[in-house]
């Protein structure tokens, strides 16, 4: 890990620091938390282009879904009273689980869809909810679904762009996380997100999201659809148990094992959507 | 019966505190030299090899490089690292830089240069051309007929058995352990594995090798063992050890790797070619797998006993990996069998033996607990087998077998320090309460009758008990110097080596309660091989007892001598006379003398002299502290995630000097057990790289993770011992990962004996 820096900018504006961008032609980047441009660290950069003061730091509620602007820090997040209240607690819930308090003070919520690390929880949660990013280039504004930036090039796209703001849609069910891993503080073995809709004791829609399997969070389509339609209860989780341990795609690293996550994927979506189900219910009544 | 002191016993405020607090340059290198170098390592990217040629021209041509140094040109004196009582008892299999490397991140060449970035320049630009040779990557593999020989240098000295990759053996037989076990009723083995772990001390290995105004060399550096660093860097160097003086600042943690001489040498060979000074430090990385690390080891227990519980066979078999080199590999390996079987003393049948080998991993070494940690793991899983083919409560089968205080065991006498020990009689135990207090606390009855059960999480509890040792017996060696100033204050100069442990918070009190004043009223130095007497080190939980009994004895001369002075004042003989306070006064006429006027007199006024002494301490004995814990686990049956919900542990350390210190000592093993337990492990390649050297993957417990934890400090009076007090340093780190083991066991029936319990192992016993 060299550190070659040469320059360092404080950007005044998403322009400035779009054409500090441009200039450096791929040896500068955008510094939000720096964690992750301190861990592994790009021995070609020489310029870094702090994005602190772009304004970019808030949390809003807007019709029931949440704007949260690149450059919000986790502990921020987990402290605004928007975030906490969007889907009953859900995303506190997860960004209550990401590393440790000091590291959450310093990672931005854009950062980590930035990075988008496979292991990471935020990629899975974002996903379930189907998560909007918003960035801005060269050519002007845009906006997708976290899933289909990650599907394509976005290191790339990234690489030349500054994201402003991420938004988080409405929801009328209800969302739970899961996560396993060796120890508090500790990234993933395994985790998942799961949202339900219920309507008259059936669940009406299912979003289910599992990561670190060890790639980065995605759907399950088939299970979505396994799910709907069904009632809630035992039965239910017992068949997803089973039918997970029969049909999941994990793989293996060296935190563990493929047959490892195998087995323990079923449970843990299984307690998940219990947990998201018991949370629908609830706010049915 | 614990020792009511006027400061002993008390919790005051530790000396360091304060600048400790304000965050004051301490440490190593906080020491800022104007034109000081940049010492860095180039490693081997091989398990094992020979060099066949090394070219150091283009790098020595990157400005700013001073010196490069490899086997081609420094002297060849194998040595150990090992910091021990010398002659130590650690194979000689170490050169500053060798023909061959035998791990990956072995020292092939050292750089010194103006900057870092011209230093890394300069290690990227030499080339060296190696032979590859076959790796041996693991304890089974180094015994293997044909194994390749990893030290089949003619030159090392005092390796056991180096063509069949044995750096260290022991066989003790006591009794006759075939008729033990024929005559046992009941006969039950466990088998525990280890593996390889780190002690992730928060200061990295670091050094700063300078001159002084008469050129002799001075190393700064972040050790234990500051007076086996003159004396080994003098060996290796080849400069007479009073051309080396050894100061070691504020240490931010050893746990035993910086008992290790690692980098000290180096950083005086680069400075002694160069002519400049050198500052060294390791990254991370290079401290996972470049300094030492646990001994990973195999140890298989197997406990014959009669109907009644009383233990009467106990055969322990070790087979320990020491890595490349062997620093610590018989010492560690004595331990496993010598700081347990003396627990268990009913049993007369004994047989411990065992190996410690040598593979193409990194260097195994001393870490907190030194082989007990390991024999613990296997000796008391297979009591709390034991106990359930019993049908008796784990407790109970302790009681039954326990050492008591006035009893002995043959075990003493059978192994010391690389050689044979010496007969010993425990003179304090407080075990018995220890069980009493830890059993309460936890809720042992109720919770052992009646298993939890919530969903899929599976509750249980689960104990082990252990000792260790207070100091080496007839090796390790204190002495410490106090001096009075005129105005009433003194000095305390020890080579003990606080590392954070608090220890010179710890002697000062010693003193202070001696001398019949406040802390604050005392200043302590440690510790300078020029300025400071010797003293062996930190390790071996010996400072407390070893270096407080050094310093008990020179506090009672100063006394004396004080007395001495006063007497002269007060016109009364110093039997009459009484120091406390900071006064002394006649026991008759209740007249007194402040030190302050003492001090001036001796100093100015009549019958001049410094009030000053200096006295050594060798313990003829090692009495050990005892431990009972316990812990509560919840198991998730599902996906094997273990969480350990509360931790319970007692201990006797005879008087606690300093009961907050004391506790600390004990929340910190087991924390630090707690991981062994549950997440640390270094990974390696098929070709013995390290694929997880970093605190990213290998996962250390962070405050986060510690469970609801209780520590009780149980009285005792070690008689022998400074003020009553023994150690408590090292015996906290044996409890947890059997207590854990025998909790899961509780709760979801299956036994884990390989460390750590990880999710998948877990899992994976579960589902058979
Ligand atoms: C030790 C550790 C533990 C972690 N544990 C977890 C965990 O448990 N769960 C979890 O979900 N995550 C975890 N993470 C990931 C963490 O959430 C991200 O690393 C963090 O959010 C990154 O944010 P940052 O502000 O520090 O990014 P930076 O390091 O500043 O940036 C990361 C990358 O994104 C780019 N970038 C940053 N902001 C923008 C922007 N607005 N527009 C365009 N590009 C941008 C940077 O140029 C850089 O390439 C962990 C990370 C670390 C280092």
């Amino acid at each position: 890990m060299r550190l070659k820096i040469k320059r360092f900018h404080y950007a005044r504006d998403v322009e400035e620091a779009l054409s500090l961008l441009s200039a450096y032609r791929g040896r500068g980047a955008i510094l939000a938390g720096g964690l992750d441009l301190a861990r592994s660290f790009n021995p070609k950069l020489e310029g870094l282009i702090d994005i602190s003061g772009l304004g970019l730091s808030y949390v809003h509620e807007q019709d029931g879904g949440l704007r949260i602007g690149a450059t919000t820090t986790l502990t921020e997040v987990l402290e605004s009273r928007a975030a906490r209240e969007y889907l009953g607690g859900f995303l506190a819930e997860v960004v209550g689980q990401v590393a440790n308090p000091p590291l959450r003070n310093q990672a931005t919520f854009g950062g980590a869809v930035a990075s988008a690390h496979p292991w990471a929880d935020l990629p899975t949660a974002l996903v379930a909810v189907g998560a909007e990013v918003r960035w801005v280039d060269q050519e002007g504004e845009h906006r997708a679904r976290v899933e289909e930036l990650w599907q394509g090039e976005f290191r790339r796209l990234l690489s030349s762009a500054v994201i402003t703001e991420i938004f988080l849609p409405p929801w009328e069910g209800a969302f739970a996380f899961g996560k396993l891993s060796r120890n508090v503080g500790d990234i993933a073995l395994l985790n998942c997100a799961c949202g339900l809709g219920i309507e008259d004791g059936k669940v009406a829609w299912a979003r289910v999201a599992l990561g670190a399997t060890p790639r980065r969070g995605r759907r399950l389509l088939w299970l979505e659809d396994l799910l709907t339609g069904e009632a809630p209860g035992e039965e239910l989780w017992q068949v997803v148990r089973e039918q997970v341990e029969a049909n999941v795609e994990v793989g293996a690293d060296r935190r563990a094992s493929a047959a490892w996550r195998r087995a323990a994927a079923g449970p843990l979506l299984a307690r998940t959507l219990a947990r998201a189900a018991e949370k629908a219910t609830a706010r049915q009544r | 019966m614990a020792l009511e002191g006027k400061v002993v016993g008390r919790n005051v405020r530790k000396v360091d505190g304060l600048a400790l607090a304000c965050g004051r340059p301490k440490f190593t290198l906080d020491l800022d030299l104007p034109g000081a170098l940049v010492g860095k390592i180039l490693r081997s990217p091989y398990a094992h090899a020979r060099i066949l040629r090394i070219d150091t021209s283009r790098a020595e041509a990157v400005p700013g490089v001073a010196c490069i140094l490899h086997h081609g040109n420094v002297d060849r004196v194998p040595y150990t690292t090992a910091g021990q009582g010398w002659p130590e008892p650690s194979p000689y299999d170490n050169f500053l830089f060798d023909r061959k490397v035998r791990f990956v991140g072995d020292r092939v060449a050292a750089v010194a240069a103006e900057t870092e970035e011209a230093a890394r320049e300069a290690l990227r630009l030499i080339e060296v051309d190696y032979e590859v040779l076959p790796a041996v990557l693991s304890p089974e593999e180094a015994l293997a007929a044909g194994a390749p020989a990893i030290h089949d240098e003619d030159d090392a000295e005092g390796i056991y058995d180096a063509q069949h990759n044995i750096a260290a053996a022991v066989d003790i037989p006591v009794g006759d352990i075939e008729r033990g076990f024929a005559e046992s009723d009941v006969i039950v083995e466990a088998s525990c594995e280890i593996p390889y772990s780190q002690h992730v001390a928060l200061e990295p290995h670091c050094v700063i090798a300078y001159f002084d105004e008469d050129g002799r060399l001075v190393l700064r550096t972040s050790t234990q063992v500051p007076f086996h660093v003159r004396r080994i860097v003098a060996r290796v160097v080849g400069l007479p050890m009073e051309k080396i003086r050894v100061v070691k600042p504020r240490i931010g943690g050893g746990f035993g790797s910086k008992q290790e001489v690692i980098l000290e040498p180096v950083a005086a060979a680069l400075a002694l070619r160069a002519g400049r000074p050198v500052v060294m430090a390791l990254d991370r990385a290079e401290v996972f797998t470049a300094t030492r690390t646990r001994h990973p080891m195999r140890v298989r227990v197997k406990l014959g006993a009669k109907k009644d519980g009383t233990l009467h066979a106990i055969e322990m078999e070790a087979l320990s990996n020491t890595g490349a080199y062997g620093a610590h590999s018989l010492t560690v390996l004595s331990n496993t069998g010598s700081k347990t079987l003396p627990l268990y003393n009913k049993a007369p049948h004994l047989w411990f033996h065992g190996k410690a080998v040598y593979t193409n991993l990194p260097v195994a070494g001393a870490y907190r607990g030194y082989g007990a940690t390991q024999g613990y793991f296997a000796l008391e899983v297979a009591m709390d087998m034991l106990a359930e083919r019993l049908g008796m409560d784990p407790i109970e089968l302790r009681l039954v077998n326990h050492i008591r205080a006035g009893e002995t065991s043959p075990i003493f006498e059978k192994i010391g320090e690389g050689r044979e020990g010496k007969p010993q009689t425990v003179k304090s135990c407080a075990l018995e309460e220890c069980l009493r207090v830890g059993a309460e606390k936890i809720g042992w009855r109720e919770k052992r009758a009646r298993r939890r059960r919530e969903g899929s999480w599976a509750y249980g509890v689960g104990m082990s008990v252990s000792m260790q040792g207070s100091g080496i017996t007839g090796i390790d060696m204190a002495a410490a110097t106090i001096m009075m100033n005129e105005n009433g204050s003194f000095r305390l100069l020890v080579g003990a080596t606080d590392i954070g442990t608090g220890s010179d918070t710890v002697l000062a009190q010693i003193a202070a309660e001696v001398l019949g004043v406040p802390v604050e009223r005392i200043s302590v130095y440690s510790s300078d091989t020029d300025f400071t007497p010797f003293d062996t080190g930190a390790y071996a939980s010996s400072t407390t007892y070893v270096s407080g009994m050094a310093v008990l004895r020179a506090a009672r001369k100063v006394r004396e001598a004080i007395l001495e002075v006063a007497a002269g004042m007060l016109a009364e003989p110093p039997e009459d006379l009484e120091l406390a306070e900071e006064r002394v006064t006649s026991k008759k006429t209740g007249k007194s003398v402040t030190l302050s006027e003492v001090g001036h007199r001796a100093t100015y006024v009549v019958d001049q002299r410094h009030i000053i002494a200096s006295a050594s301490f060798v313990p003829e004995e090692s009495p050990p502290p005892f431990a009972a814990f316990f812990c509560e686990v919840a198991v998730d049956t599902e996906t094997g995630v273990v969480r350990v919900e509360r931790f319970v542990a007692a201990a006797d350390c005879g008087v606690a000097i300093h009961p907050k210190l004391a506790a600390g000592q004990l929340e910190g093993a087991i924390v630090q057990g707690i991981g062994h337990a549950l997440s640390e492990e270094l990974l390696f390649s098929e070709k013995g790289r390290c694929t997880n050297a970093n605190l990213f993957d290998y996962r250390i417990p962070s405050a986060l993770d510690v469970p609801a934890l209780e520590v009780v400090l149980v009285d005792s009076e070690e008689p022998s011992g400074p003020l009553g007090a023994k150690s408590i340093a090292e015996v906290g780190i044996n409890g947890p990962l059997p207590a854990i083991s025998n909790a899961i066991y509780h709760a979801v029936g299956v036994r884990l004996t390989r460390a750590p319990f990880t999710p998948a192992r877990v899992l994976a016993a579960l589902r058979g």
